[in-house]
């Protein structure tokens, strides 16, 4: 008996600890019943970088953190998945499109000069520049995909055309500390305002020295690309003695608000080492997520209610003991969650549920076991006792089987197939403990009072059989 | 009640065969008219589901019924004439919401989308918008993820029942979940040809529980039967059979019941994203108790019976469990 009253005190501890847990510590809730948006980012190989390795997946990683932070979204998660992926988690963003906009480009800054001699050559260029850039703003709001595709290649020509004009410099992305939006005096037309880090300030003054009154000028470009119709700059003679000095620059894009916002976000958060491309967006506001999870909490609970009304009305006193194992087995399920972390959603919940359905079961084998013993006429010690024992080796083949589909689902599963393998997994593995130690303790723990010891508490309707109490 | 499985046994595989054969039909015709054999969703095939909902907080905004018409116009101009429109009803009968299937589109289009939807039908909630965008190349990944892991969890089970048990009882074990999957898949690809229901990951996930879950009626009922060979060892296999699935039966069915308890009132009053599951759920695990007790047991005994081990003379290969309680209870 000292056994018994040990793992009693045991039972108790634990319950009074998972309680303290769960008052103590929030439960985490996914995406899908807090509200919010989810973005799987997909990593691509380039040409010259056909292979994605673990190294290039944490440095796009740190580089998307540090965009997401610009966006000011509260508790951002950001985290890989397997061997190509970004998933980017942003609660309570109910509309996702400007963290996609900041999100899909790569963002390379450079600062190149002109090359001698092309002055004339890239007066002409410009000018196509110009009108191309005025035409394809037109024909985005026309919607004639054809025409716009047609124009962009024609545009791409343009850009090769410039680039060619151009050598690259030191300066680029890398050398900035900020980044922001920046009026003007026309009416919604934005620039970027530049601050470059110490060694920024001096390659962008060694830059300027260097082309002040030579006529040449300096180009602003974005990924490969010119960064707006008036993206060189000449800089005047004045600066020919120390270049411009002072560490900050403007881009003068010709930008809407929105524009300027997202590339200032991007450009603080640096450049993206391969270029990625938005694969998924999950997205549900918050309210539609807070109803889905209160109709489905309540269904659950109402369903478990019968089950706890069933069980008593069936099984008699063990139900009874069944029903205080199985809140038992919630309030511990419930704590592990919290304090493993474990990211509730809704096929979680769902997984939950049906791991009260195992813990159920454990107790039925159990409990039928009991009968069956009583009636071959043993006594009811002996009876309780092989009950448990008996059922034991089902309990514990179905609870196998049941963890290695779990670990089949957890380990190959995606999002939220992983979350319901979790908590199933988690609700086998501690029924396992509460539905064979908790209730047979419990059990135990009954039958030493002996106004308990009455057989019809435990099996009604048994008749014609003499037993031994 | 006493059921007689092995008498019956013929019945009972009639009404299996019948059920998978229909099954099995309906995802041929499936397979001709949307070359898939159940109707993939959203996160197989990959595409846009953009869901609206009116913000009816405000005055005037929800009282008259979505005009279909209008934002099939909005989405032709986009180019996506030939997507799908729904408007949701709400529960006093009033239309206030839209659900839209597309292809994937980029967020720009999807804003521009959203912008003229709300100019021509009314202001939406935030709160209540839903997008799922699902790139081609997910969908594929979720759906070969999934499978294999139905899969490598047939083959985990396998080895661990004929480890546990013996290679026979895992095989048939095997054949039963292939019932139970077979069932749940056939009449989802009905149901996907008569009411338009899609699969979603969530039927992946619904058949693994399926899958875990037969297989504990199953091992119950298997593990009755090795019991009462070693009690017994010189009884026919018939008899076992049919003694340990009555044994069990009560709990069969009362685990199977207060399992599906729950799912049934999820299936009625939850949310709308797991009525389906539900519903996956309880078809298979009424087919999971179901070929538990008619499929497995009797396939084992026809089995032993006609390779000759119906009456198993030396009992110590399963005798595993044949020590006495009392044992354990004076310890």
């Amino acid at each position: 008996m000292g056994r018994q009253r040990l793992l009693l005190l045991l039972i108790v501890a634990l319950v009074i600890g998972a309680i303290a847990v769960i008052a103590t510590l929030p439960i985490q809730l996914g995406l899908d019943l807090r509200g919010g948006s989810q973005l799987t980012i997909q990593v691509k190989p380039t040409p010259k970088h056909p292979e994605i390795k673990p190294g290039d997946l944490e440095a796009v990683q740190s580089v998307i953190e540090g965009r997401i932070n610009g966006l000011g979204v509260s508790e951002p998660i950001v985290f890989p998945a397997g061997n190509d992926q970004i998933v980017v988690q942003l609660p309570g963003v109910n509309d996702p499109a400007q963290a996609e906009r900041v999100l899909g480009g790569t963002a390379l800054l450079e600062f190149r000069k002109q090359k001698p001699g092309t002055e004339a050559k890239l007066q002409i260029e410009q000018q196509q520049l110009r009108e191309k850039l005025a035409k394809q703003k037109e024909l985005r709001t026309s919607n004639d995909q054809a025409a716009i595709a047609a124009n962009q290649e024609n545009l791409q020509k343009t850009y090769d055309a410039i680039a060619q004009m151009f050598e690259k410099t030191e300066l680029g992305g890398t050398n900035l500390q900020d980044a922001y939006p920046n009026a003007t005096n026309q009416q919604n037309v934005w620039n970027v305002g530049l601050k470059f880090d110490q060694r920024g300030g001096e390659l962008f003054a060694q830059l300027t020295k260097e082309l002040a009154g030579t006529g040449r000028t300096l180009g602003i470009f974005l990924d490969e690309a010119p960064i707006g119709p008036n993206f060189a700059y000449t800089v005047p003679v004045e600066f020919a003695a120390t270049g411009i000095t002072g560490g900050s620059a403007v881009i003068e894009g010709q930008f809407d608000l929105e524009t300027a916002r997202d590339l200032s976000i991007q450009l603080k958060g640096g450049a993206l080492p391969l270029p990625v491309e938005i694969v998924e967006n999950r997205t549900v506001g918050a309210t539609l997520g807070r109803d889905s999870i209160q109709s489905s909490i309540y269904a659950g609970l109402g369903g478990l209610l019968l089950v706890l009304v069933f069980m008593v009305v069936y099984y008699r006193l063990p139900g009874i003991i069944a029903n205080i194992a199985l809140i038992i087995y919630a309030i511990l399920t419930f704590a592990a969650f919290v304090v493993l972390g474990v990211t509730l959603t809704l096929p979680g919940i769902a997984g939950f549920i049906l791991s009260i359905g195992m813990a159920v079961d454990a107790n039925v084998l159990i409990f039928e076991r009991t009968r069956e013993e009583l009636r071959a006429g043993k006594s009811l010690y002996r009876s309780v006792e092989s009950g448990f024992y008996r059922a034991f080796s089902s309990i514990l083949d179905s609870n196998v089987t049941t963890g290695i589909s779990c670990l089949a689902l957890f380990f190959l599963g995606a999002g939220l197939v992983k979350g319901f393998a979790l908590t199933l997994g988690i609700g086998v593995a501690i029924s396992m403990f509460t539905a064979v130690t908790c209730s047979r303790t419990l059990m135990f723990y009954a039958i030493s009072f002996p106004g308990l010891r009455k057989l019809e508490y435990f099996c009604p309707k048994l008749k014609g059989t003499k037993v031994e109490v | 009640m006493k059921l007689q499985v092995i008498r019956q046994r013929k019945l009972w595989w009639s009404i299996s065969i019948a059920v998978i054969l229909a099954g099995l039909v309906s995802m041929l015709i499936s397979w001709q008219q949307i070359g898939a054999p159940l109707r993939p969703g959203l996160d197989f095939v990959g595409g846009t589901r953009l869901q609206f909902e009116l913000d009816c907080a405000q005055a005037n905004n929800c009282e008259q019924p979505i005009d279909i018409a209008a934002a099939r116009e909005v989405l032709s101009a986009e180019g996506l004439g030939n997507s799908s429109i729904q408007a949701i009803t709400d529960s006093r009968g009033r239309q206030v919401g839209i659900t839209i299937r597309t292809s994937p589109i980029p967020s720009e289009q999807r804003t521009r989308i959203q912008q003229e939807l709300s100019e021509r039908l009314g202001t939406f909630d935030p709160a209540k918008t839903q997008i799922d965008t699902v790139g081609p190349v997910v969908g594929q990944q979720l759906l070969t993820s999934g499978l294999l892991a139905l899969l490598v969890s047939f083959a985990g089970i396998t080895i661990y029942l004929s480890l546990r048990f013996q290679l026979d009882y895992a095989l048939f074990a095997l054949v039963a979940l292939a019932h139970d999957v077979l069932v749940t898949a056939g009449i989802f690809s009905i149901l996907g040809l008569l009411f338009g229901v899609e699969v979603d990951s969530l039927f992946i996930v619904s058949l693994l529980t399926i899958v875990g879950f037969s297989v504990n009626d199953t091992v119950v009922i298997y593990d009755r039967v090795r019991e009462t060979i070693a009690l017994n060892p010189g009884r026919h296999i018939n008899d076992t059979v049919d003694e340990a699935v009555n044994q069990t039966l009560t709990r069969s069915i009362n685990t199977t019941f207060t399992t599906l308890l729950s799912l049934v009132a999820i299936l009625f009053f939850g949310g709308e994203t797991l009525k389906y599951f539900a519903l996956a759920l309880i078809i298979g695990f009424i087919a999971g108790a179901y070929s538990s007790i008619f499929i497995a047991s009797t396939l084992l005994a026809l089995w032993r019976e006609r390779t000759g081990n119906a009456i198993v003379v030396d009992a110590s290969s399963a005798n595993l469990e044949s020590i006495s309680p009392s044992d354990e209870a004076s310890s």
